[in-house]
């Protein structure tokens, strides 16, 4: 353990050679943390829609949800992350997560965002979780072996039927906090 | 020499180590530095995909055509509530003499402007020409009574201060107030973002000790509204200072005793000589009472759906009864057929109607039969307590019958403050009757004909001192009066 502590403080390598390292090494995480603040990573971890539209191509996601009944029980992790143990919701979030930045970071994102097989089963599954009452009224079963899922004929639950990257223009957003902090440009405003 | 080469051969291996790190760190920071640039990349996207502005605005901007330029849905859709032809059971943007509906309302106001005119409210477009034609400005009337109608208000009040505004006198401010209500009014220029625009609402959450800026957007978009669909008063003679009577709460019986505390006013009653309290259109109030806004439904959720229009979904600007709307604006909760809906609503409103008749019945009989003790040769003293009380049953019923929505914002709130008009009304004609019987009348009083509005105002007049002339607004109001919109039903 000691060895490669030394090792990562590069202890022995010569004397220039042991500053310029270090050196860049803290650039090398400083920068780390400036990324990590500026794409607001840490708000990854919660359950806050509004870490959803921290890319902007969820907006019109964001915002319908608001719109809707469901924004009073259901933020965006009650229907689009598993809930049956907690290590998969992890899993399943961060395994989405990294895809959706992936994509998001090479400007791969299609016009129209569709949900993949794997996140419609997960739907499902949480549409199941608070409905199941409704669905045994309703007889609903019934379909369950024709494999239809709720939102095959509930098609605009809750999202509406129109769906784009621009379907919603001018939506009223909580506005992005600015990078430099508060108290910061309060000082520089002096 | 041997001790040099010691050192020498170290150098040299980690020569090649100290460059492998250099440069291992170095393309470590040019790719954490591309993905952050790639980052702040898309985070000004957002501000650009979400907010494009063709036409800067200017922070008091109140022409709302030049919003319009930026955002032509939202321009457009605000631009329908021009349109005055749609009605429901008891609302609606249609043309509605409401002393035509209700002729006893011309006694309870005897004494008061809104006896000669008062008539359901178009939409937000025609405020500007609506309240110049009103029957109930006169040369008295304060500028006060700008303040809901134009977003130029707060263009001018950042200009003068609002209690200069608050001073001047309506007619005063005629070639400034041009602009009907609009943008500016709920909108920030640059972000638009919602904001508070008028002072008595910031005012009146101060005194209670909160900052309404700090709400949250959900609640912004109930507040917004608050600024003009609420309770007040001008608080002043001279000052003319618009208050809201809010600091003990918002329910009629909170307003009723913070107006006992703080006396005010509004007129005197020509047939009873009570001393009057006009309450003005509390909707935020009785909507803050109901359960839609204990489930955290705004004003603008039902008042202002989202709207699909081809690709595109925005907020619906055409501010109106949810009733002319009811698939976007109930249905996005309420599942049921439409028709299902709006019967349900209407039997609420049918109720809330019935009640409210027979207040306005008792009411009106209380007033008329007041005027007859003193007649009778009661005297002032002897009628202190009567008075006091016809007030406060008009005052209760005024709550509800002045607000929108028919009692529908809050159903049982809105009952029990009608039942309590009601008692006290009933009261109040209980110890008239016993006045009278002092003074030696033996029966009910004999019931003068006011089955029409035009009965009515014919009735009231023996009470009423000569109308003065109106030099300085008649020829506004005639120019108003061109412009158009109804006045009479259609």
């Amino acid at each position: 353990m000691r060895k490669l502590l030394d090792i990562v403080w590069m202890k022995h390598l010569p004397r220039p050679w042991s500053f310029v390292g270090r050196g860049l090494l803290g650039s090398f995480f400083g920068l780390f943390f400036v990324v990590a603040y500026v794409s607001n990573a840490a708000s990854y971890l919660s359950d806050e829609p509004e870490a959803c539209i921290n890319c902007h191509i969820m907006n019109p996601e964001y915002v319908t949800w608001r719109h809707s009944s469901h924004a009073r029980v259901a933020n965006c992790n009650d229907c689009h992350v598993p809930h049956d143990s907690t290590w998969r919701k992890y899993f399943f979030k961060a395994n989405d997560g990294l895809r959706h930045s992936a994509l998001f970071t090479l400007r791969m994102e299609r016009q129209v965002i569709e949900a993949i097989p794997e996140s419609k089963e997960v739907i499902q599954q949480n549409c199941v979780r608070c409905h199941s009452a409704t669905m045994a009224r309703a007889g609903a079963p019934g379909h369950a072996s024709e494999e239809r899922t709720c939102i095959d004929c509930h098609r605009e639950v809750p999202h509406g039927r129109v769906h784009s990257l621009s379907s919603t223009p001018n939506a009223a957003l909580p506005p992005l906090k600015p990078v430099i902090p508060e108290w910061l440009l309060k000082e520089t405003k002096k | 020499m041997s001790e040099q080469k010691g050192i020498d051969k170290p150098a040299k291996k980690g020569g090649a180590l100290g460059w492998v790190v250099f440069f291992g760190c170095a393309l470590g920071v040019v790719v954490l530095g591309l993905l952050l640039s790639s980052v702040m990349e898309r985070r000004a996207e957002r501000k650009d995909a979400y907010l494009q502005m063709l036409l800067p605005i200017s922070e008091f901007e109140s022409d709302n055509s030049k919003w319009g330029v930026s955002f032509p849905r939202e321009y457009n859709s605000w631009q329908l509530t021009q349109k005055s032809d749609e009605k429901t059971k008891y609302g609606g943007s249609a043309f509605r003499d409401i002393l035509h509906e209700s002729p006893n309302l011309v006694v309870m106001w005897a004494g008061y402007p809104f006896a000669k005119g008062y008539n359901q409210a178009r939409g937000h477009y025609n405020a500007i020409n609506d309240v110049t034609r009103s029957l109930r400005i006169s040369e008295k009337t304060p500028g006060t009574c700008w303040t809901c109608k134009s977003p130029d208000v707060p263009r001018v009040m950042a200009k003068v201060g609002p209690a200069a505004f608050y001073a001047s006198k309506f007619a005063d401010n005629k070639a400034e107030i041009v602009n009907p209500i609009g943008c500016a009014d709920c909108h920030d220029s640059k972000t638009m973002g919602l904001r508070i625009s008028r002072p008595a609402l910031i005012e009146a959450f101060q005194r209670q000790g909160k900052d309404v800026n700090k709400s949250s957007h959900q609640e912004m978009r109930s507040l917004v509204c608050a600024q003009c669909h609420v309770e007040y008063y001008f608080k002043g003679k001279k000052e003319n200072y618009l208050t809201f009577p809010w600091d003990k709460g918002m329910k009629a019986d909170n307003m009723d005793a913070y107006y006992k505390e703080k006396p005010h006013e509004d007129w005197k009653h020509a047939i009873s000589g009570a001393s009057m309290l006009k309450m003005q259109h509390p909707d935020f109030e009785i909507y803050n009472q109901g359960i839609h806004a204990y489930r955290g439904v705004s004003c603008a959720d039902c008042h202002m759906p989202y709207k699909s229009e081809g690709g595109i979904k925005y907020t619906d600007h055409q501010v109106r009864s949810p009733l002319l709307n009811v698939s976007n604006s109930c249905g996005v909760c309420h599942r049921w057929p439409e028709k299902e809906i709006i019967s349900r609503v209407e039997s609420i409103q049918d109720k809330n109607r019935e009640m409210l008749n027979t207040s306005e019945k008792n009411i009106t009989l209380a007033h008329l039969e007041i005027g007859n003790a003193m007649k009778l040769g009661a005297t002032d003293q002897e009628l202190v307590e009567v008075r006091k009380l016809v007030s406060q049953a008009q005052m209760y019923w005024d709550y509800v019958a002045a607000s929108n929505g028919m009692g529908f914002h809050a159903p049982q709130e809105c009952a029990r403050v009608l039942g309590k008009s009601n008692e006290i009304a009933m009261n109040c004609r209980l110890l008239t009757a016993q006045i009278r019987a002092r003074h030696g009348a033996t029966g009910p009083i004999q019931m003068p004909d006011i089955a029409t509005k035009e009965k009515a105002q014919a009735f009231i007049k023996q009470f009423l001192p000569a109308p003065a002339a109106e030099k300085v607004l008649a020829p506004i109001k005639a120019e108003a009066d061109k412009k158009g919109g109804p006045t009479t039903p259609p």
